[in-house]
């Protein structure tokens, strides 16, 4: 479970990106982060895989406190986190297979362990053949899955996307949704920030909705978040009463 | 070759073989920067050498006082033999002398209108080895002086005092070379590896989000910066070597001039192993000065929205 405690993210003297942000999301739960630009969407992003740290409040992830997190235990805790990213980051100096390989390397597996999973995470996402090429040959859809196979190859316990789809056209988007969705199905949780409405209402999930940095509820501003549809039993975010 | 290690190793080669040009250009130019320490550490020693092995066999003369019996002079160098910093002494009688000078000198005969001997009587005495390197030469030189009896005491080992002297200042000012070149050679390699870096940035970036340790990040950077480091060494022991070959008979030649047996030692292994060990270690250092501060500054991949 990751939860937010009344957390604040200063990056200048009172230019606040995130301001007493408090919710909590259920272990294998689907939700998105929505706002417009600016609204806040990649500082809580980096927030919960330890790129920034707050200004105040406190964040959980499990029974991790990030407050009694040292610099030499971040990289652990980024370890149970899968990252995607708009623009898929992928490296130009080495194939599909090695770009999908490279977290198996941070993670030290074995070499039999590593061509397993890369195939097992390449056939996942429809790329079981297309190993050996350079990423930069893939189409956009392309690229961006093999993004999504490097961050699910080493089985994160979280899954966080940011604008995943940003780049893609509508049918691209719905692919890569629906492998979102399958991973998630098998007990990710995922998270997803973006602004594209048709993505949010094609495929409707729980969201957690910013507005210059405060996390807001239309029509009920003491909720920090709205509670939308999810394919589990579960609610897959908890209310958390901000305390006014 | 997919451990971290092997990975690591991998990466640092492939970037060698990726900017071959590049790569090439800075093994050449870290290897004739490290190439005149290198030439001025094998030259220290082989001139260390030639200073010392023309002292061996060296001596100072005392010249006793013409009233001293030959059996007082041969006491005399008999007493000296016990002296700290004496090898042997020698005691050459006034007969000994003068048969020795009517022998050698072209004015030998012409001693002979005198009609005695005018010759004193004389001792050699030739200073250990470790008199002469440490210098104890001039200590030695002032207590015989004193010692009743002498009368004179000739130094023959001033010519290779100034010749050691000159290697001192040689080696002196080669050190200085040595150290700026060095620091020169430590430059280029951190140069080098900040532009590394810069190559490197996007790995870094997502290796980073990805979990890599600081350890994992640096390892690849510090592997090619001590590859850097070994092989700019190996090319500077490579011109090193060429010139001592080149410079050997023509030295040789200059030697046998001077009736000298000297000769232009090759470096040996041991110094070769050396010299490739620090060059090593100097890129080491010069990558973990660039590591410093990059790797602290890693940004985010995830813009601000």
């Amino acid at each position: 479970m990751i939860s937010f405690e009344r957390v604040s993210l200063e990056y200048q003297a009172d230019r606040f990106a995130l301001q007493d942000v408090s919710f909590s999301l259920e272990p294998g739960s689907f939700t998105y982060l929505t706002g417009h630009s600016g609204a806040g969407k990649s500082s809580l992003l980096k927030l919960i895989a330890r790129l920034e740290k707050p200004t105040s409040g406190e964040i959980h992830a499990g029974k991790i406190l990030y407050s009694k997190l040292n610099r030499r235990q971040e990289p652990d805790l980024r370890k149970q986190m899968g990252i995607i990213f708009q623009d898929n980051q992928l490296l130009a100096d080495r194939n599909v297979f090695d770009n999908v390989a490279f977290p198996l390397i941070i993670h030290n597996y074995k070499f039999s362990d590593i061509q397993t999973r890369v195939n097992a995470a390449l056939k996942k996402v429809g790329l079981a053949d297309r190993g050996a090429e350079d990423p930069r040959g893939l189409s956009g859809g392309e690229q961006q899955r093999v993004g999504i196979a490097r961050a699910v190859v080493a089985r994160p316990k979280i899954l966080l996307a940011d604008e995943p789809t940003g780049n893609l056209d509508a049918e691209m988007s719905a692919e890569i949704m629906q492998l979102l969705m399958q991973f998630n199905a098998s007990g990710v949780t995922v998270l997803i920030a973006t602004h594209d409405e048709g993505l949010l209402n094609t495929f409707n999930y729980p969201r957690l909705v910013l507005r210059q940095g405060r996390l807001i509820h239309p029509g009920d501003s003491r909720h920090s978040v709205i509670e939308g549809h999810t394919n589990r039993r579960q609610p897959a975010i908890k209310r958390v009463r901000n305390p006014a | 070759m997919y451990t971290q290690r092997g990975y690591a190793l991998k990466q640092s080669l492939k970037q060698f073989k990726r900017y071959k040009f590049a790569s090439t250009t800075t093994l050449l130019v870290l290897g004739i920067t490290l190439a005149l320490p290198v030439i001025l550490l094998f030259a220290g020693n082989a001139l260390q050498q030639l200073g010392m092995r023309n002292l061996e066999g060296e001596s100072l003369t005392a010249y006793l006082q013409t009233d001293l019996s030959d059996l007082q002079g041969a006491e005399l160098a008999e007493n000296w033999l016990g002296k700290p910093g004496i090898r042997s002494t020698r005691y050459i009688s006034r007969d000994e002398a003068l048969s020795l000078f009517r022998e050698k000198s072209d004015i030998g005969e012409a001693i002979s209108i005198l009609g005695n001997n005018p010759l004193p009587g004389a001792i050699m005495v030739f200073p250990d080895s470790n008199a002469l390197s440490s210098g104890r030469v001039d200590t030695l030189l002032a207590e015989l002086q004193a010692v009743p009896g002498v009368n004179r005491i000739q130094m023959d080992l001033r010519w290779v005092k100034r010749l050691q002297a000159v290697v001192a200042l040689i080696q002196l000012v080669g050190g200085l070379l040595a150290g700026f070149l060095t620091l020169t050679a430590l430059l280029v390699i951190g140069n080098t590896i900040r532009l590394e870096l810069l190559r490197r940035k996007s790995e870094m970036e997502v290796a980073n989000l990805l979990g890599a340790s600081r350890g994992f990040m640096n390892r690849p950077i510090l592997y090619t910066g001590a590859l850097y480091g070994f092989l700019g060494g190996l090319v500077a022991c490579l011109i090193a070597l060429l010139s001592f070959y080149a410079i050997r008979e023509p030295a040789h030649e200059l030697s046998s001039l001077y009736e000298s047996s000297f000769q232009l030692l090759m470096p040996t292994a041991n110094q070769i192993f050396i010299v490739l060990g620090v060059s090593l270690l100097l890129g080491i250092v010069g990558a973990l000065s660039s590591l410093y501060r990059p790797s602290q500054q890693l940004t985010s991949r995830i813009s601000n929205s």
